[in-house]
């Protein structure tokens, strides 16, 4: 049979209008080194950063501010100045966090010098690890997971495939497309890099039909100049939410299915998103830290939508102020795409590290009206790409019975928003589902424990 | 920067497909208006006189029930209204337009607000107010039959008549083709015979059903099903043309029996729902009581659904590493 000519996953799916437009064109910008950074010590999943600086110390860009620890990873100076006493400040995910903030002082001071490794290339697997958590590099589509720790696979797994995650599903946003056609070499050279670390034999890149632009490039970038020690392939499919998600995109890609409750290790991929495989290759050959985050800044409410590259800690009310102010009529601010990211209350919150755009809508929000009944018409069965069943899970949920919805695949879920976006009575059903969820994680927490 | 005054904080995902609970109500009521206008045409102001004592029956009744249960009122989501005009389409054109009334008030009220209003419903409300008036004017119920206009100019006769079905039942396949005036087949497709009100234009009830499927608010899995099951009962019987064209099979196959509340939710439920209704209509039409099927046999096929969304799921994707898949 003949491969079709671009891939998706196997079921369900939405397509909200992509609405790129207005971004896609434009290269990414830098925005001017801020006042003032506010560098959560959170920001990632496992333990928060502990600090190794002082109130009253002078930081220059670059420089190591915070320890990882055991679980997390180290946090960088975004900007050279004097760092404030550490205080809790509002976050955009945990509401108020504690952080190290630094403001300029005196003249800017540049940032430190990172020199070349001239053997980067033949980095042994250890040190490729090391420096990687040394630059405090997560997972940068939006899970914030250290990527040092998902590089290291459990004992008896093994890879044959890396995957690079350039689907970039999310309406708005165009960063990771962005970053493809302005740094396809570092894409590619990071890619390999990680694939090296992991010992895959091949790496695809997955993206969707609208950044054929960026398969010409990484196509270059991959096979222009010296011959590869793998195959390096970029993998066009088409554009349907959620495809950047990672268990759609490897399905899309190789075929395989990851089973339930396990990681796409299982069936031998590894996927990383392609502003990750760029930072990498950053961290390997100079031992650049993690510093700025490309971001999309779109949406009806801002005046002029712009790709980003933003020292991390910056503070969203600088990036719209940059991007000429917020459109009066601008109701919500989401932090991420609007299908999977959060709604912010206010403006005074730093750029974290996994924040990939800021989207900003105008108009009534779906919720607002409130919701309505359940009416069966089955189109959130249609939309889930596991094919569980949120329809069962919300009435179980609305009914106080919670715990009835493990049948459904309530845990399975990893809220994608496809069936809310499809459900015509406007039901939170990635809200019911994470009331089951937590309920059911309560439970088996209770018949565990002694 | 001008910060808009309040920022609204709400759950994910921001953005929402354009359908909407009550944009499907509406669309499904504006599909069924060329069916009822024909209804009114063909058989006069009668008929229009049912459509509107049905329509404000089954309002009222909502509005009513809202109020005495302290809800939020849910006229405007169109679904009291579709169930009136629905329910108004399968009654005989001459009905007193009382008993409309009283029909549309027992679905609404007993079939769809005492089981908890919208989408908890057991039974269709239309169909099931149709059941209530079977059992209780079954004189009017079954001898309310106008004649049609046999022509776009001709004038209306106001005199009652036998459907085709009732004929066929009682005296054959020829005499009911009789009931039929002139060529038979296209007078059956374009709505020139006597029926419910709204059941007699099969073309402008498969238009209505285009605009429905094109919009992706109905299927083609129930009624293509229920229309199969129906030609396989009949078969034999020697006049399945006739059991295709001559009742009230369409509207119940694209209207009644694609309700999302009381059909299931999956395909392979819906097809063996499809079938089952089609099947039953003709058992009932051969072998029942009735010359008529349609209705009780898509009730019935609502007291199915939650075995039929139990027994067809939808397939996981992935299953349990180590499971057998």
């Amino acid at each position: 049979m003949r491969a079709p000519l671009l891939r998706r996953f196997g079921r369900g799916g939405v397509h909200p209008e992509p609405s790129k437009q207005a971004t896609a064109w434009r290269p990414i910008e830098r925005l001017p080194a801020p006042h003032e950074v506010r560098l959560p010590l959170l920001q990632h999943l496992g333990e928060p950063a502990t600090p190794i600086v002082q109130k009253g110390d002078l930081v220059r860009r670059g420089q190591k501010i915070a320890e990882g620890g055991e679980t997390g990873v180290p946090l960088h100076a975004t900007i050279s100045g004097k760092v404030k006493p550490i205080e809790r400040v509002p976050h955009p995910v945990h509401v108020l966090a504690p952080a190290i903030v630094i403001v300029r002082h005196g003249e800017d001071a540049e940032e430190l010098e990172f020199p070349e490794d001239p053997e980067w290339r033949s980095c042994a697997r250890d040190e490729a690890l090391a420096r990687i958590r040394e630059a405090g590099i997560v997972g940068l589509g939006g899970a914030a997971f250290p990527t040092w720790r998902k590089l290291q696979l459990p004992a008896g797994v093994s890879v044959d495939t890396l995957i690079v995650n350039g689907a970039e599903c999310e309406p708005y946003l165009t960063a990771d497309y962005r970053t493809m056609l302005s740094h396809p070499a570092d894409v590619i050279e990071g890619a390999l890099i990680l694939a090296r670390i992991v010992g895959a034999r091949r790496v695809l890149i997955g993206i969707e039909a609208d950044k054929l632009a960026a398969k010409w490039w990484l196509d270059v970038a991959a096979h222009g100049g010296a011959q590869r020690e793998m195959p390096v392939e970029v993998v066009p499919c088409e554009i349907h939410y959620p495809q950047g998600a990672e268990r759609q995109l490897v399905t899309a890609l190789t075929g395989r299915v990851v089973p339930a409750r396990a990681l796409p290790s299982a069936v031998g991929v590894l996927v990383q998103n392609v502003a990750t495989a760029a930072s990498v290759y950053e961290a390997v050959r100079w031992r650049r830290p993690l510093l700025d985050r490309v971001m999309t800044v779109s949406g009806p409410g801002i005046q002029v939508p712009r790709n980003l590259r933003v020292p991390i800690g910056t503070l969203l009310g600088e990036v719209v102020a940059f991007c000429g102010g917020m459109d009066p009529d601008t109701t919500r601010v989401v932090a991420g795409g609007p299908m999977m990211g959060r709604s912010l209350p206010r403006l005074d919150v730093p750029v974290i590290k996994g924040m990939n755009g800021l989207v900003l809508l105008k108009g009534r929000g779906p919720f607002e009206d409130g919701f309505g009944p359940c009416i069966q018409c089955g189109r959130c069965l249609e939309a889930c790409p596991l094919g569980l069943e949120p329809d069962q899970v919300s009435v179980r949920v609305e009914a106080g019975r919670p715990l009835d919805t493990e049948p459904y695949g309530a845990i399975d879920c990893y809220e994608c928003g496809s069936c809310s976006y499809a459900c015509p009575s406007h039901r939170p059903l990635v809200q019911f589902m994470q009331v089951a969820k937590s309920a059911l994680r309560r439970a088996s927490e209770l018949r565990v424990a002694p | 920067m001008n910060t808009p005054r309040t920022l609204v904080l709400e759950p994910g995902p921001h953005l929402h497909a354009a359908t909407t609970t009550a944009s499907i109500m509406w669309w499904v009521n504006a599909s069924l208006a060329p069916a009822a206008a024909w209804g009114v045409f063909v058989f006069g102001p009668a008929a229009l006189a049912v459509i509107a004592a049905a329509v404000a029956g089954a309002v009222a009744s909502e509005w009513l029930a809202c109020r005495a249960l302290h809800r939020r009122p849910t006229i405007r989501d169109g679904s009291a209204l579709c169930t009136g005009l629905l329910l108004a389409l399968t009654l005989p054109p001459l009905t007193p337009w009382w008993m409309a009334a009283l029909g549309a008030a027992f679905g609404v009220l007993v079939a769809k607000m005492l089981f908890g209003g919208l989408g908890m419903n057991l039974f269709n409300p239309a169909l099931a107010g149709r059941a209530f008036m079977m059992a209780s004017f079954p004189l009017a119920m079954t001898s309310a039959w106008a004649a049609p206009r046999v022509g776009l100019t001709a004038r209306l006769d106001a005199v009652t008549t036998a459907t085709p079905l009732a004929v066929l039942k009682e005296q054959g396949l020829a005499a009911a083709m009789k009931v039929v005036a002139g060529d038979p087949w296209p007078r059956l497709v374009l709505g020139f015979r006597p029926g419910s009100i709204g059941e007699v234009s099969v073309v402008l009830i498969a238009l209505g059903a285009a605009v429905l499927l094109a919009r992706r608010i109905i299927g083609l899995a129930i009624p293509l099903s229920v229309l199969a099951g129906t030609a396989l009962a009949t078969i034999g019987s020697g006049a399945p043309g006739l059991h295709l064209l001559g009742g009230g099979l369409w509207l119940g196959a694209f209207y009644m029996a694609t309700d999302y509340v009381t059909s299931p939710s999956t395909r392979g439920g819906q097809i063996v729902f499809g079938l089952g209704i089609g099947l039953l209509t003709g058992l009932i039409r051969l072998f029942g009581g009735y010359p008529e099927g349609i209705c009780y046999a898509i009730l019935i096929g609502n007291a199915m659904v939650p075995a039929l969304n139990l027994w067809f799921r939808p397939r996981r994707v992935a299953a349990l590493a180590g499971s057998p898949s």
